[in-house]
């Protein structure tokens, strides 16, 4: 259940960002586009609407005197088009022959003017390299010296059209970029909000006993049931999966212990009475094998144990000198070397620890089962004292303990210190899995004048006490 | 005295009757739960040694019934179980001691042999002290300071006898009559063992035991010479 | 001197610039020769320009002047051929003529030029960062003080056309005005004066046209006319000629109407493509400095946008305050007066009422 292993993917919350602002980004540029668009149209509508008018000024003053045709071309029709101050015009003036009047000579309408229908059309061209708008006006003239019809043309660079089709163009986008950044903000809270589902139920999965099992109970949107429901499946199955494990090993325990005690037992009733002495040696052999047989066993079940304990209990506080006592008694047989001085000490405040009762029991069981079996000589002492933020359960004897550089090894399993003795070494492996469970530590102290010492250390409760 | 065996596999039941019928004990062997249960009702034993895996009702529930009932009589559980998913052990269902098949049946008789003597001499918190030595008489625990440290029998009975009168001078006679019994045969020797390894336990405690030369043996409060 | 004019404009450009180009030009040599020399195509007298340039050339002496001095309608003829012809004239173009000028943008012949100098240039004097005014010249009377008694100095356009009305027979073949044929700067104010109020202007010119008022091409030949005493009168003179000459000859007076006054821009442009065209922009962009504004002050054009009338002159105190000033606008309405239809119509009208009314009379030499 820990969560070092895992990947990270992209996050939902980036894949639904990007999404969205490309969408943004594209709804931008279509908007923007559209807005050069309607900015051109509209500078173009408002520039033509003065390129027509001075047109139409200019053909208003043509004139016959003296049977010739004469243009007087008004000052305003130029100031007109100097609203568009920067602009560079063109104009012809085209007499009823056809002939250049005044003006460009080589200025012409791309529409033959004969052939234009609308009269107030402004067109597109290229005059002196340059891209413009022509209008054009016409004057018919039904004097008796001068009749038909007169042209005016008018041709205007596009320099204040563009500056006005960017500056409308400039105003939209930085609406549009305005518009897609709250767009983009209330989309990116929107997404917030939706996604606090999934942060609420990874909140409640990562912050559940990591030993129960039940079933995910969290509000979730529709969307994350089959989440919720693979996750439950995921659970259900793993439950399953412990209780067959705590199913076989109860099994197992007492599947093999019971026939083992009428093994001793049988060993028991059968005596030492009527042996000869190669019986004796046989039978002593058997009863020492029998009780290694039975130790190991013992020791194997209780390290199964220990191990499913940790990941399947609820620790709770629990004051670690009563636990200490209890597996004092135990650990210690009444048939123990009445030679031994054997004791126990423990502080007059009771330190607590948050821990699970039988696996610490355990632990410290193995601890000194060990050293009666392989350290003590002459004395063995047991304590519980806290200190600081620890409490340590120190387990001293008289024997030759254990060099510093075998520690390592010691709490290995199978490993052991007098491996002659055929005796297994799974007693500090327990007591380490278990510190280990508690976020504690087993570690040695080395052998001083009084004796050695095997320590468990574990961090002292600091909650109120049941 | 009389006991109640539980318990349903055959040949260890029968090595554990014979055990205790060999020191003199009277024992009642059930191999079904519910039927011990029954008897247990109206008979009284000085010992009641429970199997955990039963058939007919489990040793769990029969102890459970036994306390309800207010019975207080000592009651010591085998159990092959593996305390795998357990929440409660066995001591607090209120059983007084436990042993792990496979077990040691020296063992086995000892601590019953302890669990019969503390239930017959089973005053209230008797408290006696010399020094930082204090002896319970009742849970016949010993300690030297917060020191709690474990006697034999005999070395209690003995620590007994000269901490109730500090300073008094008891001859190994004496003594001898006080931790043996008349029936018992045992020389002055057993009393210097007895009185050295009562002597080592007790090292370090605010109290010795003095030697007085052709009179006997004292207990005086203050640190060994 | 007009007719010969008049000839050669028909003789053809080539002719007037071999003609003209052994007369006006004037080199000014590099202080320390390097960076070339900058080619100026102007009608500027040599005399107000003079200062500008030596005063130039202290602050970038690495840079020779090549400096051609014209009439502004052959200035005018000459740039269009070589725009047409795509060989840049010169390197920097100075008109008093601006609407020249704006035509020869307009058709593409001129290159932008943006500095921080040009940002100060007021937006009436600046076309398109191509065409740029640099000075500040009203358009004057100037009057004989021997000839002309102080009771009689007109101070307005009508008091001038009722002085020639009344005192016809004194004033007959004695007021001096532009060649508007020959001068484009005359065209350009006769122009914009017809501009201003119709009625006025048609008066004037009728008055002037009974009085056998003179035409000559150039400022400079009336101002000398109207110091000797054959011209009393001199009309619509460039205030910074007008006042130059004042100050050497001390009966000329100087009158700057009160009724409104036309006010010139010199003009400058860069011709596009101009070989060196970093010169002309350096010298454009001295033009327009603070220090080229104040040599042109105090010793070249005399009148200045926001100051006070020159000593001496009769007029308003101060022109712009006083409302009478009517700048002509640097912008497109200058195209029509360059419209060749609208010159020649106005030409022949102008023609008619000034010249053929009097004639022969009108060649009085």
């Amino acid at each position: 259940m820990r969560p070092e292993a895992l990947q990270h993917g992209p996050s939902l919350f980036g894949r639904l960002a990007r999404r969205i602002s490309f969408v943004l980004f594209i709804g931008a540029a279509l908007l923007v586009s559209a807005a050069w668009y309607y900015a051109e149209t509209a500078a173009n509508k408002a520039y033509d609407r003065l390129l027509v008018g001075a047109a139409l000024q200019m053909a208003e003053s043509l004139s016959v005197e003296d049977g010739t045709l004469t243009a007087r071309l008004p000052t305003s029709a130029f100031e007109l088009l100097g609203l568009a101050d920067r602009d560079r015009i063109f104009y012809r003036v085209v007499d009823t022959h056809g002939q250049t009047l005044t003006g460009y000579d080589d200025l012409k309408t791309p529409t033959p003017l004969e052939r234009v229908q609308d009269p107030l059309s402004v067109e597109e061209g290229v005059y002196k390299g340059e891209p413009v708008r022509i209008a054009h006006a016409t004057r018919i003239l039904a004097d008796p010296a001068v009749s038909g019809r007169a042209y005016i043309i008018v041709a205007q660079t596009n320099e204040a059209r563009l500056a006005l089709t960017r500056e409308l163009t400039l105003r939209a986008t930085i609406l549009v970029l305005i518009m897609s950044l709250l767009a983009f903000a209330g989309a990116m809270l929107a997404i917030r909000y939706a996604l606090q589902p999934v942060e609420q139920l990874g909140t409640e999965v990562r912050g559940r006993d990591p030993h129960d099992l039940t079933p995910v109970t969290v509000d979730v949107p529709r969307e994350l049931d089959p989440f919720v429901s693979s996750i439950n499946h995921f659970m259900g199955r793993l439950n399953e999966r412990v209780d067959l494990l705590q199913r076989f090993i109860a099994d197992a325990a007492h599947q093999i212990r019971t026939p083992l005690t009428a093994l001793t037992a049988q060993i028991d009733l059968l005596g030492t009475g009527k042996l000869d002495k190669a019986g004796r040696q046989h039978f002593n052999r058997v009863k020492e094998r029998t009780s290694e047989l039975s130790r190991l066993t013992n020791q194997l079940l209780s390290h199964a144990m220990v191990i499913h304990r940790a990941d399947s209990i609820q620790l709770e506080p629990i004051s670690l000198v009563d636990v200490a006592r209890r597996a004092y008694r135990v650990a210690i047989p009444v048939t123990v070397d009445p030679d031994i001085v054997i004791s126990f000490e423990a502080p007059d405040d009771r330190p607590f620890v948050l821990g699970d009762a039988v696996s610490l029991r355990e632990a410290i069981v193995n601890v000194i089962d060990n050293a009666l079996r392989h350290g003590t000589d002459q004395r063995l002492e047991v304590r519980v004292r806290a200190s600081g933020t620890q409490a340590f359960v120190e387990v001293e004897d008289d024997g030759p303990g254990i060099p510093p550089e075998s520690w390592e090894k010691a709490t290995q399993r199978f490993a052991t210190s007098k491996s002659h003795e055929g005796s297994s070494g799974l007693g500090f492996a327990i007591a380490q899995e278990v510190a280990n469970a508690h976020g504690g530590s087993l570690s040695f102290r080395a052998r001083d004048e009084k004796g050695f010492t095997v320590v468990l250390s574990l961090p002292l409760y600091k909650g109120v006490a049941k | 005295m009389r006991i109640l065996l539980v318990e349903d596999t055959h040949d260890v039941g029968e090595a554990i009757a014979r055990r205790f019928e060999a020191t003199g004990h009277a024992v009642d062997w059930e191999t079904n739960g519910r039927d011990a249960a029954e008897i247990i009702d109206f008979t009284e034993y000085a010992l009641i040694i429970l199997d955990v895996m039963l058939p007919g009702m489990d040793g769990f529930e029969i102890l459970k019934r036994i306390r309800k009932s207010g019975n207080a009589v000592p009651v010591l559980i085998l159990t092959a179980r593996s305390e795998i998913d357990d929440r409660v052990g066995a001591l607090d269902l209120g059983a007084d001691d436990y042993l792990v098949k496979p077990f040691d049946f020296r063992e086995l008789e000892a601590r019953a042999r302890v669990l019969m003597r503390r239930h017959t001499g089973g005053e209230a918190t008797n408290l006696i002290k010399c020094g930082d030595i204090a002896v319970d008489r009742g849970t016949r625990s010993v300690h030297v300071g917060k020191r709690e440290v474990q006697l034999k029998r005999r070395e209690l009975t003995l620590l007994e006898v000269l901490v109730a009168r500090p300073g008094r001078v008891f001859s190994k006679d004496e003594l001898l009559d006080q931790i043996f019994g008349f029936d018992e045969a045992a020389n002055a020797n057993a009393i210097e063992l007895y009185i050295g390894r009562l002597r080592k336990k007790l090292e370090g405690a605010k109290a010795h035991i003095v030697t007085v030369r052709g009179l006997g043996y004292q207990l005086v409060p203050g640190d060994a010479p | 001197m007009i007719r010969i004019s008049f000839v050669l404009m028909m003789l053809g450009f080539n002719a007037v610039q071999a003609l003209a180009a052994e007369n006006n030009k004037t080199l000014f040599p590099a202080v320390q020769p390097g960076a070339g020399t900058l080619t100026i195509y102007s009608t500027t007298d040599l005399v107000a320009i003079k200062p500008l340039i030596e005063d130039f050339q202290k602050s970038s002496p690495d840079v020779s002047i090549d400096y051609n001095e014209y009439l502004t309608n052959e200035l005018n003829a000459l740039a269009s051929e070589a725009c047409r012809n795509g060989e840049p004239l010169g390197d920097l173009l100075l008109s008093s003529s601006v609407d020249q000028l704006l035509k020869l943008a307009n058709d593409g012949c001129a290159a932008a030029h943006t500095s921080p100098e040009t940002l100060r240039v007021a937006e009436w004097a600046n076309w398109r960062d191509e065409v740029f005014g640099f000075t500040y010249e009203p358009a004057v009377f100037v009057y004989n003080r021997s000839k002309v008694p102080p009771a009689e100095v007109p101070r307005t356009h009508v008091e001038l056309a009722d002085l020639l009305r009344e005192r016809l027979d004194y004033y007959r073949g004695r007021v001096g005005t532009y060649d508007i044929r020959l001068s484009g700067i005359g065209y350009l104010l006769a122009f914009n004066d017809a501009r201003q109020t119709t009625t006025v202007f048609g008066r004037l010119l009728e008055s002037m046209a009974r009085a056998s008022a003179v035409a000559r091409c150039c400022t400079g030949e009336i101002l000398e006319e109207v110091a000797k005493g054959n011209l009393y009168i001199g009309y619509n003179m460039l205030g910074s000629y007008a006042y130059d000459a004042a100050q050497r000859h001390p009966e000329l007076g100087v009158v700057v109407p009160r009724d409104y006054t036309l006010v010139l821009s010199r003009g400058a442009l860069i011709p596009k493509g101009a070989q060196q065209a970093d010169l002309g922009a350096r010298f454009l962009d001295y033009l327009l400095s603070e220090r080229g504004q104040s040599v042109a002050r105090t010793n070249a054009f005399y009148f200045t946008e926001s100051g006070e009338l020159p000593p001496g002159v009769d007029g308003p105190q101060n022109l712009k305050e006083s409302g009478v000033a009517q700048p002509i606008r640097i912008g497109p309405a200058l195209l029509a007066v360059q419209d060749r239809a609208q010159r020649q119509r106005f030409i022949e009208d102008w023609s008619q009422s000034l010249i053929e009314l009097n004639s022969p009379a009108w060649t009085r030499e």
